[in-house]
């Protein structure tokens, strides 16, 4: 920079995939450090089609931590973002920078300043889980930025004090949060069950439901769960430990009809406890019903599931199908009852991997106009159609873990000052 | 049919063609031999609706349910059944009318009822027309049993409950059955289960029983539809296209697929009815209301875990909840209870006249009729309650201001045409016979229906 030594700028860029949960976390044991009630298993997507990508920044000239969010800056002050910035400045290590004559003595991070700069591929609105890859991007880039020596189990455990469900973003394909039983949480953390090369086959599809309620924040539904369902104590003691076991074997041996079963089942029983809440809270709607009736008519006609559905704290559905045939075939169904409004062109309707389109025959609007009834409708029943109540559809697959971008220009922020581009 | 020889020969066609009997009963006399006479009851029963819930069977055959359950009797001015049954030796077979159609009575479900209750007939006399029924003819006469409901089935609000209730009554009546109210109960409820609340008015609870064989599991009465005066309830008919899963395949299902059902029978249950007695002895409507919601959020959470899972609450349900725990919530004591069965209607169970005037409004507010649905059309059973509303005609209606716990800054979205009509009521009276001749739905000369 030009001016004096103290104005140099040291950034890392980052990208971390989300996940979506298969069996679920839902209600904590302790609120401010994150510990759930019980484990969970989930699947890493493909950072392709959905990722955060996070820039951080440090600088003697910064005067105080800062932090942006898909272009607006935010708050640092709440207890999450305190929580992570404290663990890892806690945890960095001397850094050198040679070719810049940079040196930071391990005892200086305390005193420096961050500019933290994250930008989501998909809009928040979405409800796909956002915060999950966010912490889990600033954990890992704040990590290697101030060279932390702590395998990725251990930042995983410090991205769980940010969100819970972050600490899964810090793998790649299947992974565990073991709930941990140390009152402290250190050995409340993620590892990874099986990469994302482990079951190439799955493909899953996304349906972004149109909805105009705001819903209860997880963190506020999961703690009216833990004080109010009294299914929920039975949920978490007796029946999720035994599905962990089941679904771990499932991943390991591929058993798609085992996987898909429990991941269908710990999914309603999810929403089966957060109705057995006071107030009752209702995630899923009309669509997301029919959704699951879809999924549940087609898989019972084929005798084997051919694909599995799993709902977060929203109507959005995840559909994981057994293969690429499979996810085909589901497209066509899925088109078929929820045909794009008027307005929307293919291109826009159907997100991330869009081969998938080719496979299913479809090129054009035209083409979804022309699509026949599934063949396990009873010709008795008048097909009804739900134009529009999905807003889209994204394609993607289990994808990598957290990365760094060695690519420059797609830092967020600017290398001469570190304020966003 | 032969009847016995002792038979006597019924007097002239100058006799009058049916005669009045005492409460309930008549005898039409055909022109023709001693065999053509018919003798008749007519009785009418309420539906309930549970607010501890019956959801799973221990036993499919004998109807046993896995937990008991508390219920409230509806008022039959506004919802009933109404039967008719008669007796003759000139029927050749067992018929049935349901609502104007002839239905089969070859179910497990009737035949058990019939069975049961033929079993405890007993001597039958009547001495003005020279009727006498020995206990063991009843075996061999056969009957014909008309039903009507006074409001849809369609509109899914438990008709087979009150349809069994008045079955078992009324033939209790005509064979002199000589078992008290609960063990008629016990008998109905082998026609379908909750049919065995609907035995009862006012605040019923269905006792679960431990017997193989059944013969204490029975609904008893806890306490009158006198003793808890206020409380008025209103009934939300939701628009619905899907045809739901049938409550038998669904209780059945969750049984075999939920793993949080026997969760809830064995440790959750227990606990509630005997809150839910409390709060009932006490009138505590706080408490009442919070068991009641929580009993039904529970019943629909069970569903849920059901595989393949099973949705009786559709978002038209969902947002008549969320109006009415905003409304509590905001009041500090509840006004309002609610609960769900196995469909998308709502009964909703007001603390009292005001509250349920204040709870119509806030549903006329948010479900204001389709435009082509007038006021009288689209507000039932007891109107009076439109007037302490002050609404009249649908522009009272429309101009409805938007509840005062609603923050201003959500504009407030109205949902016209998703609840096809409501019906105001209250908790009512057990089965009666009917003495009035012109309400019996068979011919008394030939019965036949009307």
């Amino acid at each position: 920079m030009v001016g004096g030594a103290e104005k140099w700028v040291m950034m890392v860029t980052a990208q971390t995939p989300t996940n979506i949960a298969v069996i679920k976390y839902w209600g904590k044991r302790d609120e401010s450090l994150i510990l759930p009630v019980n484990d969970s298993i989930s699947v890493t997507l493909d950072p392709d089609h959905l990722c955060t990508t996070t820039t951080v920044a440090v600088s003697p000239s910064f005067d105080r931590d800062r932090m942006w969010l898909n272009g607006k800056e935010i708050s640092l002050s709440g207890g999450r973002y305190q929580n992570c910035l404290r663990e890892i400045r806690s945890r960095a290590s001397d850094v050198e920078d040679e070719e810049n004559g940079i040196k930071i003595p391990k005892k200086d991070w305390e005193k420096l300043h961050l500019h933290i700069a994250s930008y989501n591929n998909f809009p928040t609105a979405a409800g796909l889980a956002s915060s999950a890859a966010g912490f889990a991007c600033l954990v890992f880039s704040l990590a290697k930025l101030m060279n932390v020596k702590e395998d990725q189990s251990k930042l995983s455990a410090i991205a769980r004090q940010g969100s819970g469900s972050a600490c899964r973003s810090l793998y790649g394909g299947f992974v565990k949060w073991i709930k941990g039983r140390d009152e402290d949480g250190r050995d409340s953390l993620a590892v990874q069950l099986a990469d994302e090369k482990h079951w190439d086959d799955l493909l899953i599809i996304i349906a972004v439901v149109s909805s105009r309620q705001k819903e209860t924040s997880s963190t506020t539904g999961m703690c009216e769960t833990v004080e109010t369902s009294l299914l929920l104590k039975h949920r978490a003691k007796e029946i999720v430990p035994k599905r962990i076991l089941q679904m771990e074997e499932a991943i390991k041996n591929r058993d798609f009809t085992s996987f898909a079963q429990l991941a269908c089942a710990d999914s309603n029983q999810f929403h089966a406890v957060c109705l057995d809440t006071s107030p009752p809270i209702f995630y899923m709607n009309d669509t997301s019903h029919r959704i699951i009736s879809i999924a549940e008519k087609w898989n019972r006609s084929e005798g084997t599931p051919q694909v599995a559905y799993t709902f977060d704290a929203g109507p959005n559905a995840v559909l994981i199908a057994r293969d690429r045939k499979a996810a085909t075939l589901l497209l066509q169904r899925l088109l078929f009852y929820f045909p794009p409004s008027s307005a929307t062109d293919l291109d826009s309707y159907v997100l991330g991997d869009k081969s998938i389109l080719k496979d299913a025959g479809i090129e054009g609007i035209i083409d979804v106009e022309g699509l026949p009834p599934p063949p396990e409708i009873k010709d008795s029943i008048p097909t009804q159609k739900y134009k529009g109540d999905v807003s889209y559809f994204i394609c993607t697959r289990p994808g990598r873990g957290p990365v760094l971008l060695s690519d420059k220009s797609q830092a967020l922020l600017n290398p001469q000052d570190g304020l966003p581009k």
